[in-house]
């Protein structure tokens, strides 16, 4: 692989990965927003497997291949369960609205650029100048979950995070050891799953997963 | 020079000659797709030509904003036609306008057609010049800052250098910077053009119209203006398009009349199949609500913004 | 004395015997007297700003002027430029003022005052030491205080407009004040080329700077220290308003760059980061109120809070660039900035003027009771119209090449100027973009709603084209508006020289018919543009008259989708217009509204009457100064303890106030 491919193939990666991210932040259905999710998912696996090829480390092409089935298969795949289960639906009246919160994503991905400047200016290869992009979809995924009323759309912010977490650990680092993204992966899993149960038992209690009614419980 | 000259002339021509075509095209792919046969592509021309020989009309209470809208449109739309690179990129004109003085020059045109519809004092005039300003007033960031991001690379936001720096490295428009700002320019030109989503051209329904709201009160030659000026724009915008980010055939310094000649070809041929994709998407999709489409230009802000921060966050 | 000082000399003179003349003469001459003298005082005014850009220099000292300094006052290219844009609209605004001033605004103090109040605005620039300089800036604010009330027996609101003027125009005189006397002690001198010799500690400096940039940023209608500017310039006469609109808010902008950037020789990065930013949350916020204001003179004003933070954005973007060692992008935006100066000036002065005659003609400024004026005031509407469309910047209108430039400077400055400026340029040019939106949208508003279409009210229906004296006046400063739109590669260079006092030794752009910046890429020609907009029209006016039948215009009723005939009720409101913007801008502009339902006596579901009200207050306005205003108020309201009416209580209060300061004395010396 040339340089040139390299640069250009890795900075597709990172823009599909940054524009699924936002168009998480832009739509409301939340099958869209699985489905979104799960591209990122994909975005995130070519990423690393594009770190992996130019390193020639085919341990990283499979963590990365690994990486994708969780992310773009299996997270997908249970959280599209969970939403047949309550029927679909949109989130309806995110507590910041739409045309505003993109333009907080602006104001974001702004700092997110300031804020990782020190850091790649430590070592400014390709990879590490992608930072940026890592930390924004960071920042994008935990205003997500502040501003989302809906459990599942809170639950993809997490994730976003989670992605985003993923990524800067790949740009920066070349790869993490097998057992530490192992152990992490599983844990998202974990909170997947809690999640999961937490909604259905939600639904049970209240009939519906916005979880400003969990506000009910402390009263 | 002289080739340039020659594309110049060739591409106002082609625009000029071009654009109801274009219209007719969408207009019947989209019967097509909708399984009606269709008036055929020539249709709108025939709608012209029956148009400027009507009567021109002196509406009551209207006065000379209201006349000089239609030439003042078209007027508009005809030096864009001639200042864009579309067909040659050493056009003599190249110094004349810029990116910034292009989207300008366009806002002008919408302008005048507002100040027109304001001044027939109807509601249905008003409504559609509030609407229309509003639009543009929220694509303006988009397009300004995706001008930005499109000159980042060549440091300039010289039309020509653009499209000449896209021309020699063709693979540059493979980035995320180019990506972005591409689909931010696309919103953009569905928004200044009127088209689903964001306006319906084949409705007159008071709820959700823009564009035709304010040219109902038009009639005969006036009206032939109008509709002729709101094919050009439309034309002009998705070659522009092709030309940013797609310019292969273009002819460039040193091109001879024969290049300039095919280059004409391969526009129409460019802008014809944007228009179908165009249309074709349209089928699929339906009209935003009128205070959804804030969000959709909020978006497009974003991914323009996004373009300017991706060519120095992956540079 | 030179050219410069021979012609700024005879302008103070024309302005003396303007006063002299409103004072003395007759009834009947007075207006023609004192509005010529005051348009001579312009003319050589800016004829003498003029010389001053043309390089020539002028300074004097006048030992006996003033107790102690005396008055130091010198001209540079700097100055010449605000002393040119000042005079100019001096000699509009007084040619219209002679006919807009006959119905009770003849006044002899009023007419005295005015020349007084271009006098201060020409020797606010051409000060030189620091004791002129707030003696000019005083007088500035006084005359302009007293212009403004100049018809409060009319109108209640003139009053409040003036507290709040007068408050906001001495508390950014006190900050002022405090900065310059500061600046004055630490350089050991109060002359402006002592000040620039003298090196302060980087503390100080930042302590000058920052509450000169108040003050000056407040006479700049800058947010927030806005506020008094959309109350003030409505409610001053509207010659006024133009004066105050295009000249003395200016001089704000000429404050910070002659402090800032001369004095201060520029400074940290962060000082200019704020001005941009300050500039351009102003551009936008002035513009979204403007956009959904609906009387005629208040959006005018708060479009002058938009076209002054562009101003201080290009401003700004200078300093910050040049902290940031990129002194051709850094020349640029000054240039930009002093460009928009210029052509803000320019349109505001035929705006101001133009809503002026409106006003006269009709004696109503809500947009909402306008309307028809096209065809009863054509002179008046074409004034207007050319005015609005260089208010929104589009070409052929002369603010598209200061935007122009200043966008240039800002898309340039990416890769050089470091991560500040790569965060700050793509926000602050989305801003400008989005505020340029706006302007268009305000101006269509203003002019479609304001003079199309039907009249909206009785005084609109029965309002006459205004005397040609002061149509004169408008003229003037649209024929500056079609100079500055066709000839800017005239206007920079001349400009340009203007910035070489703070950035020495650069073009700033180059070519004759097309305009090519120095030192960057970029391209355009305003006079071309125009020229082939003519061609093109005329062109298609061909075209149609080829192509189209030869029959005459039949006259028709207007179809409206086969409604019945039209009335006047039917049309859009400025209201109606702004309402979709209001309703995006929701979450900035928390606009208020009530509904009043009054039931009829007899049942309560049986309807007599319902009433809407709806306005959008000025939200800063609202939340930052009303607690301010209220807290000063509980204070006032405690402070009455202290008067008991006691005459010996008072007394004693001096006697221990006196005693305690001579205590204070004996102590620390």
């Amino acid at each position: 692989m040339t340089d040139a491919t390299f640069v250009q193939l890795l900075d597709l990666a990172c823009g599909a990965f940054l524009l699924t991210a936002v168009l998480v932040l832009w739509r409301r259905e939340l099958a869209a927003i699985v489905w979104l999710f799960a591209l990122q998912g994909i975005a995130l696996t070519a990423l690393i497997v594009v770190l992996g090829a130019r390193q020639g480390d085919v341990e990283l092409i499979l963590i990365g291949l690994g990486v994708g089935a969780l992310r773009a298969g299996l997270l997908p795949y249970l959280m599209r369960r969970a939403l047949v289960a309550g029927g679909g639906g949109r989130e309806t009246q995110p507590l910041v609205n739409v045309a505003t919160s993109l333009l907080v994503a602006a104001v974001l991905a702004m700092l997110a650029y300031a804020l990782s400047q020190p850091l790649v200016r430590l070592s400014p290869t390709p990879a590490t100048q992608a930072v940026p992009v890592a930390l924004t979809v960071l920042l994008i995924g935990f205003f997500l979950l502040v501003t989302r009323r809906r459990a599942l759309s809170q639950l993809v912010g997490f994730l976003l995070m989670d992605n985003a977490i993923t990524a800067a650990a790949f740009l920066t680092t070349s790869g993490v050891p097998l057992v530490v993204e192992l152990g992490i992966s599983l844990d998202v899993l974990l909170a997947v799953l809690v999640l999961q149960v937490l909604t259905t038992r939600m639904r049970a209690a209240f009939g519906g997963t916005d979880l400003d009614e969990l506000r009910e419980l402390h009263d | 020079m002289v080739t340039g000259a020659l594309g110049t002339g060739l591409q106002v021509i082609a625009v000029a000659l071009g654009s109801p075509l274009l219209v007719g095209v969408m207009r019947q792919v989209r019967a097509r797709l909708e399984g009606r046969a269709g008036p055929g592509i020539g249709q709108p021309w025939r709608d012209l030509r029956k148009l400027l020989r009507k009567e021109p009309i002196a509406a009551h209470g209207t006065g000379w904003p209201f006349r000089a809208a239609p030439l003042l449109v078209a007027g508009t739309a005809l030096v864009v036609a001639a200042v864009v690179p579309l067909v040659t990129t050493v056009s003599p004109l190249d110094g004349v306008a810029d990116l910034f003085a292009v989207t300008a020059l366009l806002a002008l045109g919408s302008v005048a057609l507002a100040l027109g519809a304001l001044d027939t004092g109807t509601a249905f005039g008003g409504m559609g010049a509030s609407r229309e300003m509003a639009v543009l007033a929220l694509v303006e960031p988009t397009i300004l800052v995706s001008v930005f991001a499109l000159s980042i690379r060549v440091g300039s936001t010289s039309l020509g250098q653009i499209v000449t720096a896209t021309v020699e490295d063709p693979l540059a428009v493979v980035s995320p910077a180019s990506v972005l700002a591409a689909v931010a320019l696309a919103i953009v030109t569905i928004a200044e053009t009127g088209r689903i989503p964001v306006d319906n051209p084949a409705t007159h329904l008071e709820l959700t119209m823009i564009h035709e709201a304010m040219v109902l009160e038009y009639a005969g030659p006036d009206l032939a203006l109008v509709e002729w000026a709101s094919a050009m724009r439309l034309s002009i915008f998705l070659g522009l398009l092709s030309s940013l980010f797609f310019p292969v055939g273009i002819a460039t310094a040193g091109a001879g009349v024969l290049a300039v000649l095919l280059s004409v070809l391969v526009l129409v041929g460019k802008v014809a199949i944007l228009g179908v994709l165009l249309a074709a998407g349209e089928v699929f999709m339906a009209k935003l609500r009128l205070f959804r489409v804030p969000e959709l230009l909020a978006g497009s802000f974003l991914l323009a913004l996004l373009a300017v921060a991706a060519s120095f966050f992956l540079a | 004395m030179n050219l410069v000082g021979t012609l700024f000399v005879a302008s103070l003179s024309c302005c003396a015997l303007a006063a002299a003349a409103a004072l003395t003469a007759p009834a009947k001459a007075r207006l023609w007297l004192a509005g010529l003298c005051t348009a001579a005082a312009g003319a050589c005014g800016a004829a003498a700003g003029v010389a001053a850009l043309a390089g020539q220099s002028w300074s004097a000292w006048l030992p006996g002027l003033l107790p102690l300094a005396g008055a130091r006052l010198a001209l540079d290219p700097l100055s010449g430029a605000f002393v040119v844009v000042t005079g100019t609209v001096a000699v509009c605004a007084a040619i219209h003022g002679i006919g807009y001033c006959r119905h009770g605004l003849d006044g002899r103090v009023f007419q005295a005052v005015l020349p007084v109040f271009v006098a201060s605005m020409l020797l606010v620039p051409a000060a030189a030491s620091v004791s002129t300089f707030l003696l000019a800036w005083e007088l500035m604010a006084v005359s302009s205080l007293l212009l403004v009330l100049a018809e409060h027996r009319r109108n209640t609101s003139v009053r409040r407009a003036g507290l709040w003027y007068a408050v906001m125009t001495h508390l950014g005189l006190v900050a002022i004040l405090v900065g310059l006397v500061a600046f004055a002690a630490g350089a050991g001198g109060e002359s402006f080329a002592q000040l620039r010799e003298a090196g302060l500690p980087p503390a100080v400096k930042t302590v000058v700077f920052l509450t000169t940039l108040a003050g000056f940023a407040s006479k700049a209608g800058i947010v927030p220290l806005h506020v008094w500017l959309p109350r003030a310039h409505p409610e001053a006469p509207s010659h006024v308003s133009a004066l105050m609109s295009a000249a003395m808010v200016n001089m704000g902008a000429y404050g910070v760059v002659r402090v800032g950037l001369d004095l201060l020789h520029g400074g940290p990065a962060w000082w200019w980061l704020l001005v941009l930013a300050a500039g351009a949350v102003s551009a936008l916020y002035g513009i979204l109120q403007a956009a959904v204001s609906s009387d005629l003179k208040r959006l005018l004003g708060y479009s002058t809070t938009e076209n002054l933070g562009l101003v201080m954005v290009g401003v700004g973007a200078a300093g910050f660039l040049a902290a940031t060692g990129i002194p051709v992008l850094a020349t640029l935006a000054l240039a930009a900035a002093l460009l928009h100066v210029v052509n803000h000036a320019a349109f505001k002065t035929t705006l101001f003027l133009s809503a002026g005659s409106v006003l006269y003609a009709t004696g109503v400024r809500d947009l909402d009771a306008l309307g028809g004026l096209r065809d009863r005031m054509p002179y008046t509407t074409a004034l207007f119209a050319a005015g609005a469309l260089c208010a929104s910047a589009l070409p052929p209108g002369n603010a598209f090449v200061s935007e122009w430039l200043l966008l240039q400077s800002l898309i340039h400055a990416v890769p050089g100027s470091g991560v500040a400026g790569a965060v700050t340029m793509p926000l602050a040019v989305g801003m400008i973009a989005l505020s340029a939106g706006l302007a268009v949208a305000t101006f269509v508003k203003a002019f479609g709603v304001g003079f199309l279409a039907r009249p909206r009210s009785a005084e609109a229906g029965r309002a006459e084209e205004v005397p040609p004296v002061m149509l004169g006046g408008t003229a003037l400063a649209v024929a500056c508006c079609v100079a500055l739109a066709v000839a800017p590669t005239v206007v920079v260079p001349a400009l340009g020289r203007a910035v070489a006092v703070v950035f020495p030794g650069r073009d700033v752009v180059s070519g004759e018919l097309t305009l090519r910046l120095a030192g960057v890429s970029g391209v355009v020609s305003p006079l071309l543009i125009a020229v082939a907009l003519l061609v093109s029209v005329m062109a298609v006016l061909v075209l149609v008259r080829v192509a189209a039948t030869r029959r005459a215009r039949r006259a028709a009723r207007l179809w409206d989708c086969g409604a019945g005939p039209m009335s006047a009720r039917m049309e859009y409101t400025a209201t109606s217009f702004a309402e979709p913007l209001q309703r995006v801008f929701d979450n900035v502009l928390a606009p208020e509204s009530d509904v009043d339902v009054t039931p009829m006596k007899e049942s309560a579901y049986l309807v007599e009457r319902v009433r809407f009200h709806a306005r959008v207050p000025d939200r800063i306005e609202h939340r930052l100064y009303d607690p301010l205003i209220a807290a000063a108020a509980a204070v006032g309201r405690r402070a009455r303890v202290l008067a008991t009416g006691s005459v010996h209580r008072y007394l004693g209060y001096g006697f221990w106030a006196l005693a305690g300061a001579l205590v204070v004395l004996v102590v620390l010396w």
